[in-house]
């Protein structure tokens, strides 16, 4: 716990410093090592990539090359772009629904929770006030807490006042990030110095306006590192869209999917449709994780030790 | 440190929701575990009432030899996913920083990429390479002589934890290689004064120094082992192997939406929690004392 | 941040909070739709929504729909049963939402009628046309005095059996009482080949067979339930089984119409499956089986109690929900597609049903001889008799779920030589007992 409220002051020291020992250390390497160690890297690579690869060649068969062909290797033809229309008409075009959906739960989500939680972060690590340490203790507890113990509850109280089935009854419980609060808090504590917020006070601004002019501006990398995580909290999320929504034009991609792979029991044609669906969700989030994979480093260290 | 209101003003979006979907269902569900319905009419068709039920949930919930074996397994699962995963992870992430290899950001990035992959989707990949006839692993294993039925009841569960270990090693990794990156450089100076190799330095002083940040995942990831649903119960409908009571979350998910126990499944729902939370107070116990004893 | 002094702080603030909530909070009661006033029928035109998992099920509704322009019935698929269409209709339900009308396996009737989720169809005179339906269909959706459901198809038991491998090739004769089953097994075994094959986690065989044998393990008395499941008919069952499970004369590997089951029926070396009319398709699916197959009646007892000619397997109802608000329509819809020859001949043609539920029609499909069951016209000839020998003693409880969970854990340590069968019932019957008080019923284990 120690080491966190310094990491993002210390952060970028401490990187280039290991890219010069990376450097440094790489070159009394012998290349058969190299060779032997890249050789294991790679191995375990194909392990992690089998399931994306299966997934890409398999939305190119037709259903009876599926099960007749090998699952390694392309099929007798080509049918890539058939599977995805079929994928996007099925049922009247639900998927881009869903797609949509998880988009609009994720997207309006993410960012809510984020404001919300810098802003609670940023309160309890720049004033003092009574009753901090108790909040503090408050969202501690409400965090290890499990989501199946406070959903049941919860799906009584929303269909008490008629919010279940309804987007509100996945967007709002998404709306709260106490890993957020917690980052932001720490994050704030180290990168606003006190001193700038006095000079703001002193020229007369608001303490409101005192959040958004000054203080935001400096959490933007904190800001960036609450977004992506709750963005694909929310994204693969299950147990609370199962529970609250009974309507399949309310469901997020992961529920959706699961509704058409649950039917290829029956319907051997689905298969085909879960395949392609599969492959349309995976590919963005593959790209989206490479390619904003430098923003998660950040994160990450702060994120091990708040869990 | 001025206004007495500014801070709660801040405070309170984020409070108002944290209280309206944590606080307050988790007070409801504590009340509900320790209630009790009563039924008159063969199903309660006359009429049913809410009676205190002081303990009992929480001591039939603990006398259920489905719940405890399915709390048991989840240890088991745990104890061998939870290892195997964490070894991994610091294998492939002091490969990756021994800058021994080729095109280490290729690798990491790949082995990374599953954390954005839903449970869900996941699961739903590798169960058609699970699936006989669908899969081809199983035909590959089945020409060189092994017969191997990935969703055979006493297989599955390790089934399930190939897919959470798919998922969450390259997450492991990245919080182990920031942690290895955080360490001093002059300490690897030192150590190469002083002739150490490459693996006196990975016993010596990386192991040592990456060792908080491994406590911690192992417990969190022991955690969130205790709160598994979503792949066994999208597994459940392939293999005779699951249960609907398979694992502790699932119990309770079916005595609240199925065996009509809301009082029960509350109880169950409680006991999950406060394992969790004392898993989580273990897991801070064991940090500070590994801080304290540097 | 201190974290002892914040454990501390967590605690003190939990107790507080606790304390202020916990006597205010006490599960929701489901909605007692059955003590309010029925719902009259609508003046203008309704549309009945219904949730099943029926393939195909629209085709039927479409049927139904062109015969006349007040009511439009719209179906939506959902996933079976306990794959998460209960959920998904119980959580509807209690979200003061959700259907007209749902699909729910018999036995899980009375589940959902204790969730409050299901209307009495009595309370919508449904007395006036009770006789249209086949009653071991129908008894299997009441409990007392109230009818919870529509029965929509059913199983009633029987053999299926590859007469070819039987009769030609070992030649023996397909038994017809227990005591023949026992020995044909042994005979086909030292053949090299298994009579019939369990998978032992399946509680609906041992449950079909105490049906059969004039079991009633769950009664209805007064306001309470009564769990026999240690009667003399349950415990010739048990017994009967526990002999040929220690003398291993059956496979226990795998069940009927799994993927090793299908291989190995199609090789000759499994011969039989005692089990639901719905079985006929599925076996019609077994490579190279046609025309080698054939129908016979499930074996009986023999001696002074003969109990029933056949136990129920399987089935499912079309349920009518709480909160509906067209129940008229939905019962009148309901009434076509189960007991009227153009819904029987529709839903066996789309959805594949099992056994009409309707009293005095089978489907016009049904009234011929069949090619791949060596040209018998095994509906008529076998099924029929099954239909109507059935224990309309029987009553499902409503926690049917968990009791073929404990059976199908029963029979699988039964199987493994822990734990008779006879020990296994009685245990169970102890266990069902306080899995019912401990859902608020009345119940007691017979004496």
């Amino acid at each position: 716990m120690s080491t966190t409220p310094d990491t993002p002051r210390t952060a970028g020291r401490s990187k280039a410093r290991s890219d010069e020992r990376s450097g440094s250390r790489a070159a009394g390497r012998s290349p058969a090592t190299t060779i032997i160690v890249t050789a294991v890297l790679a191995i375990v690579a194909i392990y992690f990539l089998i399931p994306v690869y299966w997934v890409v060649v398999n939305a190119t068969k037709t259903t009876e090359d599926l099960f007749g062909t090998s699952g390694f290797w392309f099929g007798s033809s080509f049918e890539l772009v058939d599977n995805i229309r079929a994928v996007l008409s099925a049922n009247g075009g639900i998927f881009p629904r869903w797609a949509l959906n998880s988009l609009v739960y994720s997207g309006i989500g993410s960012v809510l929770a984020t404001y919300f939680a810098v802003a609670g972060g940023y309160a309890l690590a720049k004033y003092r006030f009574p009753g901090k340490q108790f909040v503090y203790a408050l969202v501690l507890g409400g965090v290890l807490v499990p989501g199946t113990a406070t959903a049941l509850p919860l799906f009584f109280l929303f269909s008490s006042v008629g919010l279940t089935n309804t987007y509100w009854s996945v967007l709002i419980p998404s709306l709260v990030s106490p890993f957020g609060l917690f980052l932001a808090a720490i994050y704030a504590g180290a990168a606003i110095p006190d001193e700038m917020l006095e000079a703001g006070r002193i020229d007369g601004i608001g303490e409101l306006a005192l959040f958004h002019r000054i203080a935001l501006p400096q959490l933007v990398p904190a800001i960036v590192t609450i977004v992506l995580f709750q963005f694909v909290g929310i994204w693969n999320n299950y147990f609370l869209p199962l529970v609250m929504l009974a309507d399949e034009n309310l469901y997020p991609i992961t529920l959706g999917l699961d509704n058409w792979r649950a039917q290829t029991d029956r319907l051997p044609e689905f298969y085909q449709l879960t395949v392609g669906g599969a492959l349309l969700s995976v590919i963005p989030l593959a790209i989206l994780i490479l390619v904003l994979q430098r923003f998660w480093r950040g994160g990450l260290t702060e994120g091990s030790v708040k869990g | 440190m001025r206004s007495k209101t500014a801070p709660w003003l801040l405070l309170a979006p984020f409070m108002v929701l944290f209280l309206g979907t944590v606080i307050v269902p988790i007070i409801m569900a504590i009340g509900y575990s320790f209630t009790r319905v009563e039924r008159s009419g063969l199903l309660g068709e006359e009429g049913l009432t809410s009676v205190f039920a002081g303990f009992e949930n929480y001591a039939a919930a603990l006398a259920n030899h489905n719940f405890i074996a399915s709390i048991g397994r989840m240890v088991l699962f745990g104890v061998v996913q939870v290892t195997v995963m964490i070894v991994a992870a610091t294998i492939l992430a002091l490969l990756l920083e021994s800058a021994a290899a080729r095109w280490p950001g290729f690798f990491r990035a790949t082995y990374f990429m599953p954390y954005g992959i839903p449970g869900v989707i996941a699961t739903i990949l590798w169960s058609f390479l699970y699936i006989p006839g669908l899969s081809p692993i199983v035909d590959v294993l089945g020409l060189v002589g092994i017969n191997i039925d990935f969703l055979a009841p006493e297989v599955v569960l390790w089934s399930i934890a190939n897919i959470v270990t798919w998922t969450y090693t390259g997450y492991n990794m990245l919080i182990i290689i920031a942690q290895l990156k955080s360490i001093p450089g002059d300490l690897y100076e030192a150590a190469r004064i002083d002739g150490a190799g490459s693996f006196r330095i990975v016993k010596d002083i990386q192991l040592p120094m990456i060792r908080p940040a491994l406590v911690l995942t192992i417990i969190f990831s022991i955690i969130g082992t205790l709160q598994l649903f979503a792949e066994p119960r999208l597994m459940q409908t392939m293999s005779s192997g699951i249960t609907s009571e398979y694992t502790p979350n699932m119990s309770a998910y079916a005595y609240a939406f199925q065996y009509n126990e809301i009082g029960m499944a509350a109880a169950q729902a409680v006991i999950i929690a406060v394992s969790a939370f004392t898993l989580s107070a273990i897991a801070l116990g064991i940090s500070q004392w590994t801080e304290r004893r540097r | 941040m201190k974290p002892t002094m914040s454990r501390r702080t967590a605690l003190a603030g939990s107790a507080a909070a606790l304390a202020t909530g916990l006597a205010a909070c006490a599960p929701p009661n489901p909605g007692e739709v059955n003590a309010q006033a029925t719902i009259p029928a609508a003046d203008g035109r309704v549309t009945v929504s219904y949730w099943a998992w029926l393939k195909d099920l629209h085709k039927v509704a479409e049927v139904f729909n062109q015969t006349q322009d007040r009511i439009t019935v719209e179906t939506t698929w959902i996933p079976g049963g306990n794959n998460g269409g209960y959920a998904k209709i119980l959580s509807a339900v209690a979200a003061g939402g959700g259907p007209d009308i749902a699909q729910v396996e018999l036995r899980s009737v009375p589940e959902f009628a204790l969730a409050g989720a299901l209307v009495d169809v009595t309370r919508y005179d449904f007395a006036s046309i009770a006789d249209r339906f086949d009653p071991g269909a129908l008894t299997q959706a009441q409990v007392g005095d109230s009818t919870w459901a529509l029965p929509q198809d059913t199983g009633p038991m029987a053999t299926f059996y590859n007469r070819e491998v039987l009769e030609g090739e070992l030649g023996l004769t397909v038994p017809s009482t227990w005591e023949d089953f026992r020995e044909t097994c042994g005979a086909v075994q030292e053949a090299g080949k298994q009579m019939i094959t369990l998978d032992p986690f399946d509680g609906s065989h041992p449950v079909g067979w105490a049906m059969q044998s004039g079991a009633v393990w769950f009664r209805p008395e007064g306001d309470g339930w009564i769990v026999d499941m240690t009667d003399d008919a349950s415990m010739r069952v048990a017994e009967f089984w526990d002999g040929i499970l220690a003398d291993k004369l059956i496979g226990t590997g795998y069940g009927s119409f799994t993927t090793p089951w299908y291989a190995a029926a199609s090789e000759g070396s499994v011969l039989a499956s005692i089990s639901g009319s719905w079985s006929d398709a599925l076996i019609e699916t077994v490579p190279g089986g046609e025309g080698k197959w054939a129908v016979a009646p499930m074996p009986v007892w023999s001696g002074d109690d003969p109990g029933y000619a056949s136990g129920a397997h399987g089935g499912s109802s079309a349920a009518i929900l709480a909160n509906s608000q067209h129940p008229v329509e939905a019962l009148e819809f309901l009434t076509w597609m189960c007991t009227d020859p153009a819904g029987i001949d529709a839903m066996i043609e789309f959805s594949g049903i099992g056994w009409s539920p309707a009293a005095d029609y089978i489907g016009a499909p049904r009234q011929e001889p069949s090619e791949f069951f060596s040209g018998q016209n095994y509906n008529e000839e076998v099924i029929v008799p099954m239909a109507e020998g059935q224990n309309l003693e029987w009553t499902w409880a409503p926690l049917m779920q968990r009791a073929m969970a404990i059976i199908g854990d029963g029979m699988t340590a039964a199987v493994n030589g822990e734990v008779p069968l006879v020990d296994m019932f009685a245990d169970a019957q102890t266990e069902i007992v306080e899995i019912m008080r401990g859902i608020g019923l009345n119940a007691e284990e017979a004496r």
